[in-house]
């Protein structure tokens, strides 16, 4: 499959599983001294629609060819082209990304100059580059992959000229889906996938933000679908946005397994060919067990148990991983992980459902993507880039620390826990996914799942600061604050990743914002190992000039630290707005005026509930301190975009009043 | 028989990874490394390197590299993956052994075998990569590993040792045994017919090296004609804000097989290369001197020709800036590669180098006296003559000498003004031609007054504390010329957006948005560039009798550099010298009176830099200035100290507030201004020096 390397995050994979998509393939160059074909002629006629005209290029046509053999194989050719349109674009490209198991049979390109003259690509216009390394750690990468793309840089492609690409390519065999990305970076003028099947095989259709289109039946069980004008999807200016990719319209459509009519059908094959995939990957060996049954001993009930399983796999098994071929699915087996103490979040998968089955407790794939949005439970599919787990919970369990907890149609209930994020501990769950979908892997009893929302006290901050102001404006104090479940989690993994003079840096910059020319005195961070308790940051600063005297008056903001407000704008909002978590947010500041000064005036309080949030803020003098205080809670992760007025009023009032300040008087 | 020197590149390449050494044999730990849990030699560190060693043997054409790493932290734990990046064909990694072992002395060996990756390929230059983790790392763990690369036999390779690595080192040894010919006379089994040449043909007679290295340290020789050098406790690279390349600042020894033994004479010989390059593309041929006669005049003074010369070279298509056409492209247009000015002025068209070029063959064609500079792109590195490769030198000037006077010019620099020089080519080391001959030279530092912005606005504010309102921001100097070649890039649209992002978010208060309108003169480097910018939002807050307003609009927050960096390793480049004006009038709603306005302010740093603040009244309005004068490039590590405190003062400075008296019985906002509106671009300034 050819892929723009210009079009911004298109399928771009982030997070931790990256290659859970099927790969994109590869191609070979000939110098064939052809012309444009028929197929290049007709598409440069192509006007340049004005719903494009303020886009680098627009994609006049792509169009997938996807022919598929007796045994499920996919041969794949794409045909593309591309009107340079503005000067960033004109290093415009086409790639074929290609891994173990697959074959590039051609891979050809052209460009149609502004003045009408015809290029062909030769040999010297294409390179092969090795996939980008995924995650680093200073400059250590910690996800790599086999795959491989192949690129070119059409000749002669100015503003004005029309580049073509096309390719062919035989995929892998494992792979039996096809994911169309409808809506790209760039516009779309014609687009079209065809799928050619051998008689008796059927297929699957599924469709995310887009209204499904109905195929037509070109040739005996050779099916098209067409597309016109979908205009490019840019979120660089919408605020709150929900990640690119659930935004994007797609389309998928299978020829395996799942090519089974029903979503609930879809969706359970889909789990049962990854269960299948995975069969006895997890199997535990007596080393397994051995460790798996040292760690629970003496453990008192089914949640200390799960603890102390979990914190192994977070704390002992290194993310690191090559994924190769369909490694990009399948993990390894459960002996090499265990050997090594490194895997990717399928490999963590796969070690924690073994020790779990080790000991007696039933555990499943999920696969999901951290990308909350992207796994559409109306779109059955495998698109997705990460691999969490489901911890059956036996009936008689009643432990009010399982919050994470997802109750299925045969009324089983599952614990959703991510052993790949290393800090969020069991019974909680990464805000990144509540609200999520993923995949329960459970063989027959395959489903999709919504995964939980969690309530507002599993996370958050509690922030104490206690301060004094001298008469020369300077500022000094302690502030203790305390963090709790996810958001403490992502505390403990900047430690992780951190050390003593990034975190200095780091956090005196934060601070900077609120407080600047801040100097922090001291700070410590105490972060007990159990991952449920939460975790302590106490630091000492002095802001030497914090409050300013205006004329006879000394203003103080006593909103010291932390920024609730959310930037926003004012306009028409289509989009779901993105709340990222569910908390609690807790501050408390007492400021010790200098002597001589009385508060003339405070700002007024704030008080906010729309429902999904509430926000609460106060400021009182009693004698010589100022006394602030709020609370801010977030109840959904997500909402509609008519809520946008709502919203929009809560964070005009959070705005408000964190830049609220009291006015001193000298007396 | 004439052997090739093997490409630095290919060294390089490897260099960038591994530092390294011989001996397969791995270390028995000691109680104390085992137990190991902080290092007092390098504290909070995520990790140590207990044991580096790097050995080459040009003679049996190999490189062995080992390594003993201390893990302290969970991050120290990601230096259990390596990758080993090496060129595909010539060159091979052999023998890989690791292991791993726990604080309790257990040993995990590495049993995994290492996985080869392409990292890119072009025709027949593959790089690749071997990768593998070493096994069951944890923190306390000691992580050991070898590595052999062999390359071809026909393939020699003189060393680069990187003294400095991300971590603390404790021991390092690196060792190298040069090509025979460079080993004493009678050293058994050193005889050798070969030659080696370097890719002028000259015949490498000598092995010299430039060591950086920490005092006392020494490159030692032995009696068998080996190198090597041993360290202890290397700090480790700094890593800090504002830093000049810190590439060019690292310890290191280089290594170089060479026609001459001494640096000077190599600078000499290849800038000889190099000057007589210059002068045969530069030929002021017959085309060239048509080409000039037709641009200017007899009667033109020297300067008047050389601008109009370089008006006529800027005209051309800059292929750095629009798209260099590819090989294929370029035979199907029947076009030739440039080889001479005059083939760049037959295309119209070419590199920045290509355009440098040709500007100086027509300043010859048209009798000036000028001359070539070669230098090193600033924000990339510094020049280093003791780094022995030309090809450090990226970048050509031009200096044409008139009126007694050196003018450096910058023609291949697209839309830079005449007599302007990007600040990258500014203050940069590297060679010169001159009437006395070829020279090290050094360009001219900027000059704060040549690179002034101002950001000059009307706000509007109502009873609410709203506002409404336009900036105009004035460039003129690197930022006008930086923007001007972004538009050469991108179109109007992603430029606007480009410049929102880069120029006005998280630099407006909190609950103020702005965004460019248009842009003013972006096509004309002789004329200030301006940004107009439309603002709205909520700005000030407002009490039962007061709204309060930050005093200085920009607000510069944790931006204002060095505050938080107490002590500094390296020195701090600031690029270029500047002056920023940020000129504001508040037009105040009906009735609002100012209470209390930021203090006027002077704050220096004698010689080096001025931020000045002052405010005027009138009825209805307020007008806020202030000026920050940054008139130096380069500080050194000792002048930090005075450097911080400049800016602590600037960041409590910019905390200022405005407060105004508000009656509440007169609560209209004043009249926004009409989109065609720009008063403040016309206002009198209110004291502040421009």
């Amino acid at each position: 499959m050819q892929k723009r390397v210009s079009v911004p995050r298109v399928l771009a994979v982030a997070g931790c599983c990256a290659a859970m998509l099927p790969g994109w393939q590869f191609a070979a160059a000939k110098d064939n001294q052809e012309g444009l074909p028929q197929w290049a002629l007709d598409a440069a006629k192509t006007r340049t629609p004005d719903y494009a005209k303020d886009s680098g290029s627009v994609v006049l046509l792509d169009e997938y060819v996807e022919t598929i053999d007796a045994q499920g194989r996919a041969l794949e050719r794409e045909r593309e082209a591309i009107r340079i349109l503005e000067p960033q674009a004109r290093n415009e490209s086409c790639e074929v990304s290609y891994d173990v198991d697959e074959k590039i049979n051609y891979f050809r390109a052209w460009t149609l100059g502004a003045d009408e003259k015809q290029y062909q690509a030769k040999q010297t216009d294409f390179y092969d580059e090795g996939s980008e390394e995924e995650g680093m750690v200073k400059d250590i990468p910690i996800l790599l992959e086999t795959e491989k793309h192949r690129i070119v840089h059409p000749p002669a492609a100015d503003v004005g000229a029309t580049i073509f690409c096309e390719s062919e390519e035989l995929l892998a065999p494992w792979e039996q889906e096809k994911f169309w990305q409808i809506q790209s970076g760039i516009s779309f003028v014609d687009e079209a996938l065809e799928i050619d099947l051998p008689e008796g095989r059927n297929f699957s259709a599924s469709w995310h933000r887009f209204s499904p289109v109905k195929p037509e039946e070109v040739a005996p069980n050779h099916w098209r679908w067409e597309i016109k004008d979908v205009p490019r999807l840019d979120l660089r200016d919408v605020k709150a946005s929900l990640e690119w990719e659930a935004l994007a319209a797609r389309m998928s459509v299978t020829w395996g397994d799942a090519a089974v009519h029903g979503k609930d059908d879809e969706w359970r094959a889909f789990g049962a060919w990854y269960a299948n995939l995975e069969a006895h990957r997890s199997d535990p060996t007596p080393e397994i067990t051995a460790q798996a049954q040292q760690l629970v001993a003496g453990a008192p009930d089914f949640y200390t148990k799960l603890k102390d399983i979990t914190e192994y796999i977070q704390k002992k098994i290194r993310y690191f991983v090559i994924e190769r071929g369909i490694g990009g699915y399948q993990s390894h087996p459960a002996m090499d992980i265990f050997r090594n103490r490194y895997g990717d979040c399928k490999d963590k998968t796969t070690l924690l459902i073994s020790m779990l089955q080790a000991i007696g407790i039933q555990a499943y794939y999920v696969p999901v993507d951290d990308r909350r949005g992207v796994v559409d439970p109306d779109a059955p599919s495998l698109f997705g880039n990460h691999m969490i787990t489901a911890i059956e919970i036996p009936a008689d369990v009643k432990d009010p620390r399982l919050q994470a907890v997802v109750a299925t149609k045969d009324g089983n209930r599952y614990l959703i826990f991510d052993p790949t994020n290393e800090r969020t501990p069991v019974g909680n769950l990464p805000s990144y996914l509540q609200g999520g979908y993923g995949i329960l892997a459970a063989g027959s009893a395959s489903q999709i799942v919504a995964l939980p929302v969690l309530p507002p006290e599993t996370n958050g901050t509690n922030q104490t600061g206690t301060f004094t102001l001298s008469p020369d404006g300077a500022l000094t104090g302690t502030v203790d604050t305390s963090h709790s479940g996810p958001e403490g989690a992502d505390y403990r993994l900047f430690l992780k990743y951190t050390d003593e003079k990034e975190r200095r840096e780091f956090w005196e910059k934060l601070i900077a914002h609120d407080l600047p020319g801040v100097v922090l005195d001291s700070f410590q961070f105490v972060q007990p190992s159990d991952l449920e308790k939460p975790l302590e940051f106490e630091y000492k600063v002095t802001v030497p000039e914090y409050s300013h005297a205006a004329g006879p008056l000394l203003l103080v903001r006593p909103r010291l630290l932390g920024d609730d407000a959310v930037p926003f704008d004012d306009k028409p909002r289509k989009l779901p707005i993105n709340l990222e978590a569910t908390g609690r947010w807790h501050d408390t500041f007492n400021i010790t005026l200098p002597p001589g000064y009385v508060v003339d005036e405070t700002p007024d309080p704030v008080d906010v509930d729309a429902g999904f949030a509430s926000y609460h803020s106060s400021t009182t003098a009693k004698g010589n301190v100022l006394h602030y205080e709020r609370d801010y809670v977030v109840r959904q992760v997500e909402i509609p975009a008519d809520k946008a007025a709502e919203f929009r009023k809560l964070e005009s009032a959070i705005l408000f009043d964190e830049k609220g300040a009291a006015v001193l008087k000298k007396q | 028989m004439t052997k090739s020197i093997l490409l630095r590149g290919a060294a390089l390449l490897i260099a960038a990874v591994s530092p390294v050494m011989i001996c397969a044999q791995f270390q028995q730990p000691t109680d104390e490394e085992l137990k190991m849990t902080a290092d007092p030699k390098a504290p909070g560190a995520a990790a140590v390197y207990l044991d580096i060693q790097e050995v080459e043997n040009d003679p049996l054409h190999y490189e062995s590299f080992y390594m003993r790493i201390k893990v302290l932290t969970e991050k120290g734990k990601e230096l259990a993956t390596i990758e080993l990046p090496y060129l595909k064909g010539n060159w091979k990694v052999g023998q890989i052994k690791g292991r791993t072992i726990h604080a309790d002395g257990t040993i995990i060996p590495l049993t995994v075998k290492p996985e080869d990756l392409m990292i890119a390929k072009n025709g027949d230059l593959q790089a690749n990569k071997k990768v593998f983790a070493l096994p069951s790392a944890e923190v306390g763990s000691i992580l050991e590993y070898y590595y052999e690369i062999h390359y071809d036999d026909d393939q020699f390779s003189s060393p680069w040792w990187t003294i400095q690595q991300s971590y603390f080192v404790h021991k390092a040894h690196y060792q190298f045994t040069p090509f025979k010919a460079f080993m004493p006379r009678g050293t058994p089994g050193t005889d050798t017919s070969m030659v080696l040449e370097d890719r002028r043909g000259r015949a490498a007679t000598a092995l010299i090296w430039w060591p950086r290295l920490p005092a006392g340290v020494t490159v030692k020789t032995s009696v068998n004609g080996s190198y090597s050098v041993d360290v202890t406790d290397v700090p480790p690279i700094p890593d800090e804000d504002w830093m000049p390349p810190i590439g060019s600042m690292l310890e290191n020894v280089r290594f170089y097989y060479s026609f001459t033994n001494n640096g000077n004479e190599f600078w000499a010989g290849e800038s000889k290369y190099w000057s007589k390059d210059v002068d045969r593309f530069a030929e002021p041929s017959p085309a060239i001197h048509d080409a000039v006669n037709g641009l200017i005049s007899p009667t033109d003074s020297d300067l008047d020709k050389a601008k109009k010369l370089y008006e006529a070279v800027q005209a051309l298509d800059n292929t750095d800036y629009s798209r260099k056409k590819s090989a294929s492209e370029m035979k199907e247009l029947k076009i030739k590669e440039v080889k001479n000015a005059k083939d760049t002025w037959a295309q119209k068209s070419g590199s920045s180098e290509d355009i440098a070029m040709l500007y100086l063959a027509m300043l010859r064609a048209a009798g000036l006296q000028a001359y070539a500079i070669k230098v090193v792109d600033r924000d990339r590195a510094l020049f280093d003559p003791t780094f022995l490769d030309f090809d450090q030198l990226d970048t050509t000037l031009v200096a044409l000498m008139t009126g007694g006077k050196e003018i450096v010019l910058d023609p291949g620099e697209k839309m830079c003004p005449f007599q302007t020089v990007n600040w990258r080519h500014s203050d940069a080391g590297g060679v010169s031609q001159s009437a006395q001959g070829i020279t090290y030279s050094i360009t001219p530092p900027q000059l704060y007054k040549d690179n002034v912005t101002q950001r000059l606005g009307d706000v509007f504010v109502d009873a609410q504390g709203g506002v409404t309102g336009r900036i105009n921001i004035v460039m003129n100097g690197q930022a006008a010329l930086h923007w001007r070649q972004r538009s050469l890039r991108e179109d109007d649209t992603e430029l606007k957006k480009e410049f929102d992002h880069e120029e006005l978010e998280g630099q407006m208060p909190d609950g103020v948005e702005a965004h460019v309108d248009h842009f003013l003169s972006m096509d004309d480097p002789y004329t200030n560039l301006m940004a107009v910018v439309n603002l709205k939002g909520s700005l000030g807050t407002a009490t039962a009798k007061r709204m309060i307003l930050p005093g200085f609009f920009y607000e510069t927050r944790s931006r204002v550099p060095f505050v938080k960096e107490e002590i500094r390793q390296v020195g701090v480049d600031m690029h270029y010298a500047r002056r920023v004006t940020d000129e504001i009038t508040y037009h105040l709603p009906d009735g609002a009176t100012v209470e209390g306005a930021p203090e006027d302010a002077n704050i220096p740093w004698p010689s080096h830099a001025l931020l000045v603040a002052k405010s005027a009244g009138q009825p209805g309005q307020i007008t806020i200035a202030q000026t920050l004068s940054i008139g130096f490039t380069f500080a050194k590590p000792d002048e930090y100290q005075d450097l911080r405190a400049f800016y602590q003062k600037v960041a409590g400075a910019d905390e200022e507030q405005l407060v105004l008296a508000i009656n509440r019985t007169a609560q209209a906002g004043p009249a926004a201004p009409t989109a065609q509106t720009s008063p403040s671009a016309q206002a009198v300034p209110v004291g502040v020096e421009h």
